[in-house]
Parts: C-alpha cells; sequence; structure tokens
C-alpha cells in the first residue's frame, strides 16, 4: 500500500493558475507523508551517539548517513518515497578536505606573521590574534559556500522515483552574494532584509533539480516590503516595551527581597538551592516578556517570507503552497531550539521529528509533474560531501 | 505481488505485478500484463535495509531502475522465495529494549571517558614529547609577551632562574626552568607547557622580602613538576571532545554551552592543581633548608589589601582555592636559610632598571 495522502483538511488558497493558458491544469491538491516514528529514529539516534563516544566522534559520518537514510526515505511525495543513497566514507573525505583547507591557511598565516609581524618594531599582535581574525574573516564567506556545498551533496544523494535530485549554481558564486548581501544589510540597519531573504533563496531554488526539471521562482522583494517595514517598527517598539519591562521587573524584585549588591555577588559565587530557584525565575521572567514581545513578532514575519516564497516557487505544472502560522512557526523556531537547549542535545530526534510533521502538514502540492518528461540527469553531482558545512558545525543532518 | 517500478530514465511510475522464477523476477505491468523486465536473481541488490529504509528499494547491480514493495507482507514472501533479498524485511526493531540497551551503553561510556580525563592524563601527559610541549608553551609565551615589555637585568634574572632550577632539581626534575619577568601588573606569576614561567615585576617590587617571591616561585615550580600546565591543557580539550561529541556536535549554542560546563570542570581542576602546587612547593623550600613562609605571608598581605578575598567571593567559578584555606594550609615559621643572598636580592629588585 502506498501512502497515499488523503487531505485531512481543507487545503489553503491555491496558487491561481497562470493567466492567459488555455488548457485547464491539474491541480489536484497533495501533501508530503511522513511516517517515521520517534522511537525508531530515537534507536538509531542513541546507537550513532554510543558510536561517537567509542570513536570519539569520528564515527559521525556514518551515524549521519543512517539517520538520512531513515529520514529520507520515511518522507514521501506522491506516493512516492525519497531515497538517500550517499555514504560515510564521502563525508569523512570531505572533512579531511576542509580540514587540509585549513591546515594550509594555517601554514600560510604562520608565513604571513612570520615575515610581516615577527619582531618588528610595529607588531602590536601575536599569531593567534592573527590566525583568529583570518578565520572569522574567511570564516563568514566560507559558511555560505559550505551551506550551498552541503545542499547540493545532499540532493545529489537524493532520488525520487529512482531518479537524482541536483542542484547547478556555483557555490563560491553564492557565498560571494550571501556576504555581499548580508554585509550590505547589516550597513544599512537591517532594511534590506528583504532584497536579501528574496535574492538568497533564488538561486537555492531555481538551481535545484529533480532529474532534468528545474523550478523556477517568481518573487519581487518589492512585494514583501510593506509587511517587513511594519514588521521592523513594530519590532523596535516591543524591544522598548521588553527594555522597561525587564528593568521593573529586576528592579522591582531586588528592592523587595532587599538585596544590596553585595549580598548579590555572595549568593552568585555560593548558590544556595534558594538563589538557584530565584535566579531561575527571574531568567524565565526575562525569557517571558522576550518571549512574548519580541519572538512571536519575528515568527510573524518568518512564517510570512516562508508563505510568500513557497506560493511564488513552482516545477513546470507543480505549484506549492503553505499556510504554516505565526504559532507553528514559533514551534519550529523557538520551541524547537528550547528542546534541543533543555535537553543537552538529546531532543535532536524529537525536533527532526516535529519538522518532518510539520513539512508533512504543512506542505500542499497541487499537480503533479509529467513523469516521463522528466530524465535521469547525466551528472552524478559531487564525489564527496560537505566538508565546509562540517568544519563550522552548521549542519544538523 | 503488486509493486511500483521505476525505470531510472525517467520519473514514470509503473504499476507492476512480480513473479519470481527459479532464476528470475519477472516484472509485468499490471494493467495489460506486458513484460517490464526480467531481473536475474543472482543479480539482485537490496539498497539499504528495513530497520533504516521503510521501504528499501530493490535493484539490479549496477542500474538505476527500481522496484518498491510497500506491502511488508509482501516482501516477507519475497525474502522466503530469495533468502539473500533478507534486508527488506528484517526482524522489526523492539525499540523500547534497543533505546534501554543504548542509554545504559552511553552512560557506562560517558563515565568510561570521564576517567579517562581525570586519571588517564595523570598518566598519558608525561608521555607527550617534551620537545612538543616546549614548542607549545614558546608560542603561547610569544603571543603573551607581542605587546609587553619585558625586564633585562642580566643579574636579576640569573637570580631567579638559579633558584628555580634549584628547587626544580630538589624534586627530581630534569628539563631546564626558564623564568621571565614582564614589567607591570598584576601581582601575579603563571606557568606555561616546556617549563616556562612567567613574573609579573609588581608581584617582585611589592613583595615586603625575598621568601615571598621564593614562595611564588617555589609555588610555580610545583605546576612545572606536576607537569600542571599540560595537563591542564589536555584535560580542557578531552572535556571539550565530551561535550562536542554528547551532543551530536549537531549545535554551535549547544557546543558553547558545553564549553562553559567544561570552563567550569577545568576551574574545578585548577584549584586541585593549586593545593598540590602550593604543598610541593613549601615542601621544596624546606628540603633546602629554606624559609618556607613565604606562599602563607604573601597571602596574608594579599588578604589585607584586599579583605573580600576574591576566591573566596568566585566560590565556584575560582579557579584557585580560597585564600584562608591556602594560608592555613602552607603556614610554616620563619626559620631556615634566605633563599635568595642580599645581592642576588638586589638585583632581583632592579631587574626592570
Ligand atoms: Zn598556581
Amino acid at each position: 500500500m502506498a501512502p497515499t495522502s488523503v487531505p485531512a483538511t481543507a487545503p489553503p488558497q491555491g496558487p491561481a493558475a497562470a493567466p492567459g493558458s488555455a488548457w485547464s491544469p491539474d491541480l489536484t491538491p497533495s501533501q508530503p507523508v511522513y511516517d517515521g516514528r520517534l522511537g525508531e529514529l530515537y534507536a538509531i539516534y542513541l546507537r550513532h551517539l554510543a558510536m561517537m563516544l567509542v570513536t570519539l566522534g569520528w564515527s559521525r559520518f556514518w551515524g549521519r548517513t543512517r539517520i538520512r537514510r531513515y529520514v529520507w526515505n520515511h518522507l514521501s511525495v506522491l506516493g512516492d518515497r525519497f531515497e538517500y543513497r550517499g555514504r560515510g566514507i564521502e563525508l569523512m573525505i570531505g572533512f579531511l578536505l576542509a580540514l587540509l583547507l585549513v591546515a594550509a591557511w594555517s601554514g600560510l598565516m604562520y608565513l604571513v606573521w612570520l615575515y610581516v609581524f615577527h619582531e618588528k618594531p610595529f607588531a602590536t599582535f601575536g599569531l593567534f590574534d592573527l590566525f583568529s581574525l583570518s578565520v572569522v574573516l574567511i570564516g563568514f564567506p566560507l559558511a555560505y559556500v559550505g551551506h550551498y556545498a552541503g545542499l547540493r551533496y545532499k540532493l545529489s544523494r537524493t532520488r525520487w522515483r529512482g531518479i537524482r535530485c541536483g542542484m547547478a549554481g556555483s557555490a563560491w558564486g553564492y557565498g560571494a552574494i550571501a556576504t555581499f548581501l548580508q554585509f550590505a544589510n547589516a550597513m544599512t540597519g537591517y532594511l534590506l532584509t528583504p532584497v536579501v531573504s528574496v535574492n538568497l533563496a533564488r538561486p537555492r531554488i531555481v538551481n535545484t533539480r529533480v532529474g532534468t526539471q528545474g523550478f523556477t521562482f517568481a518573487g519581487r522583494a518589492g512585494d514583501i516590503y510593506g509587511r517587513y517595514l511594519g514588521y521592523y517598527f513594530l519590532n523596535i517598539v516591543a524591544w522598548i516595551a521588553a527594555a522597561v519591562a525587564t528593568f521593573m521587573a529586576i528592579g522591582g524584585t531586588i528592592e523587595t527581597l532587599g538585596f544590596s549588591s553585595d549580598d548579590f555577588l555572595k549568593l552568585f559565587a555560593h548558590p544556595s538551592l534558594h538563589t538557584v530557584v530565584v535566579v531561575l525565575l527571574i531568567a524565565f521572567a526575562a525569557y517571558l516578556v522576550f518571549g512574548l514581545l519580541i519572538l512571536p513578532l519575528r515568527c510573524w514575519w518568518q512564517a510570512y517570507l516562508l508563505r510568500y516564497l513557497v506560493t511564488h516557487s513552482r516545477a513546470d505544472n507543480v505549484l506549492f503552497a503553505t499556510a504554516i502560522s505565526t504559532w507553528q512557526m514559533w514551534g519550529f523556531l523557538v520551541l524547537n531550539y528550547l528542546i534541543v537547549l533543555l535537553t543537552l542535545g538529546l531532543g535532536w530526534p524529537w525536533v527532526m521529528h516535529r519538522t518532518m510533521k510539520l513539512i508533512a502538514g504543512q506542505l500542499w502540492i497541487y499537480g503533479a509533474p509529467q513523469g516521463s518528461e522528466i530524465r535521469q540527469p547525466t551528472d552524478r553531482g559531487p564525489g564527496y560531501g560537505e566538508g565546509l558545512l562540517d568544519m563550522f558545525d552548521v549542519s544538523g543532518v | 505481488m503488486a509493486a511500483r517500478y521505476y525505470d531510472g530514465v525517467t520519473a514514470d511510475v509503473q504499476d507492476v505485478t512480480l513473479k519470481v522464477t527459479s532464476h528470475e523476477l519477472l516484472i509485468n505491468r499490471s494493467e495489460d500484463s506486458a513484460l517490464v523486465a526480467r531481473w536475474p536473481v543472482a543479480e539482485l541488490v537490496v539498497l539499504g535495509d528495513s530497520h533504516h529504509e521503510a521501504v528499501p528499494p530493490l535493484a539490479l547491480r549496477g542500474s538505476e531502475a527500481r522496484l518498491v514493495v510497500e506491502d511488508p507482507a509482501w516482501r516477507a514472501q519475497l525474502v522466503s522465495l530469495v533468502p539473500a533479498l533478507k534486508p527488506l524485511a528484517l526482524e522489526p526493531v523492539k525499540v523500547a529494549p534497543r533505546l534501554g540497551t543504548y542509554s545504559l551503553a552511553i552512560v557506562a561510556l560517558v563515565g568510561l571517558f570521564w576517567s579517562a580525563i581525570e586519571y588517564g592524563t595523570e598518566y598519558a601527559v608525561p608521555l607527550l614529547p617534551y620537545t612538543l610541549q616546549a614548542k607549545l608553551g614558546e608560542t603561547v609565551l610569544d603571543g603573551l609577551l607581542a605587546d609587553k615589555e619585558t625586564c633585562q637585568g642580566q643579574a636579576g634574572l640569573a637570580a631567579i632562574n638559579r633558584l628555580a632550577n634549584d628547587l626544580a632539581r630538589e624534586a627530581g626534575y630534569r628539563h631546564e626552568v626558564t623564568v621571565h619577568i614582564v614589567e607591570g601588573g598584576p601581582v601575579n606569576a603563571f606557568t606555561l607547557p616546556g617549563s616556562i614561567l612567567v613574573f609579573y615585576s609588581d608581584l617582585i617590587t611589592q613583595a615586603k622580602d625575598s621568601s615571598q617571591v621564593a614562595g611564588v616561585l617555589a609555588h610555580e615550580i610545583g605546576h612545572v613538576v606536576h607537569d600542571h600546565p599540560i595537563k591542564g591543557v589536555a584535560r580542557a580539550y578531552g572535556i571539550d571532545l565530551l561535550f562536542k561529541v554528547l551532543t551530536g556536535g549537531y549545535s554551535d549554542i549547544l557546543s558553547t554551552f558545553g564549553t562553559g560546563g567544561g570552563a567550569l570542570l577545568a576551574m574545578r581542576n585548577g584549584r586541585a592543581f593549586e593545593r598540590e602546587a602550593d604543598a610541593t612547593g613549601v615542601r621544596l623550600l624546606e628540603q633546602r633548608g629554606l624559609r618556607a613562609d613565604g606562599v602563607s605571608t604573601f597571602f596574608e598581605q594579599m588578604i589585607e589589601k584586599e579583605p573580600s578575598d576574591a576566591a573566596s567571593a568566585a566560590g565556584i567559578w575560582s579557579s584557585h582555592p580560597p585564600t584562608r584555606e591556602r594560608i592555613e594550609a602552607t603556614k610554616r615559621p620563619p626559620t631556615g636559610r634566605p633563599a635568595f643572598s642580599a645581592a642576588e636580592w638586589q638585583a632581583l629588585r632592579n631587574v626592570c632598571k
């Protein structure tokens, strides 16, 4: 039995068919199905952790691969499951290559230090300063390059209906654009966020391939500027309100309990259970103020942005939509973060499970691709994977 | 047996029925029974296994075509006909016992890892080539001294290096100790891997007499002869690794969090190291018949200047034990020969001039 998707709820307002098309396209809605079980995922994850301890972390390439195999194959679109065919050794080779890159860079920095700064009268910083500064400078762009290359690796190892997926475009080009846009955004007080969001989403969407089938993206930053400016100014107001509320709350607590700053230091250094509870309560209150005002606002914007990006993407005659709400975005961004943090990482499979369920529940697909038109691609994708991504530790699965 | 067939050339899906003969798998289209493909049984491969994949695809070796049998009963039947396809339908995982086993294994491994860090460094670190330690120490020293003035008074440096090496030899230490003096404050001294000691000149100028400098020097030699600097590095690295591995290496935030915890543990190690260095320093001075009350009087002087006692106030966050506790532990009568001759002491006080 194929896990066919029976829409449990009514699909959201679908994207309108392209005007002027003479024939009426098939827009039957369907949803992805995720039928993984949390317990099974945990069994794989805990085995991975135990192996990590035995191998001092070197088994992570194989562990990650097993987890991906599980997650990919339990997700299906139009009744056809994804297949993950990556291998642990490919990830390890990618990691070792990235390690070589870093080693080469360290060597270069050592030479620069030796010939430019070492024992010179104007030398005011040491080798370590030079190295950490250079890592910050190249690390930022490289994180984007690594992100794109990692996406390419994962897609090239993903099959659907036996057809390999892939990612065209240049990771270095993406890294350059991303670095430039993020820098420009920071310089302008984050007023360019819609431009950055749309222009970083576009290369990732239009370069994605399922076999020979590409995707198109019709989003424009102008469409979302109105909402963003609203968010931008509400955000400023919320920060001010949160700061005032926090100050009043903390000031009030200290006064009512009659603490001096000296008592405070003493309590901090030798925490009794009582102090720990008080500190936790204050932290919780601060979080509450912050969480109530700032984070929902951010989730409101992020949910809007995601809805916009999804509905403006298409693959030939297949359209996409999502009605993801602010509250669901909160569960994705904030709750998931808290779960991982509070469980010291042990909640990670739970977060993965929740995320897959969210995708399955919130993504709508209109129409079906014409299978006979999509052909197996000729290229096989990169031979190894994710080295840079692994280096900067941002890859998740 | 019904299945889905992907030909590996296009993304077309065909509903097919399967028939197994003695040496072939016959794949027929469901709607008109037309033969789609015949796969030799000997060349069938299962991609993955049913513990990871929900439905492991069936393929012909080297081909991109796929067969997907969703129904577990049919997969089991296929396995009974062709035992080599076993990964298609493995015994289902009993989740609860497996979670229990792995959890126990993880707890045991963390314990093992922990003791390896706690006790292993004690034995493993001395095996580390000394040249490597020295190289590390020199690199750190270079970085530290890059923007500082060092004091170059020949006689003063000779005096403090003489006593340092006397004390180290007294402890049976085989390597040459080098003392550097940095101009200015704070009133402090520290030890780097490779038997490198760094004193700040404020400590020397603010000392009441030579026994205090000798006491602090003996304490630092205590660190040197117990290999504390390199043990500290090894433990910090081990704890960092443990945190990274335990959190699956999945999150920056977590490793930052872990580093905080790791730092706390390093501090705890630090307090044990300080107690050991205090005891060894005093013992070495006494063995050479030198005045050994310098450490405790130095601390008393510090506490007079700063009555709140920073180390005690910092509690669990401090790398040093509470000062009063250290004074009690190192209290000695003001007897014995002075550690520096009058001329040496004079030279040491003028080392920065
Ligand atoms: Zn010390």
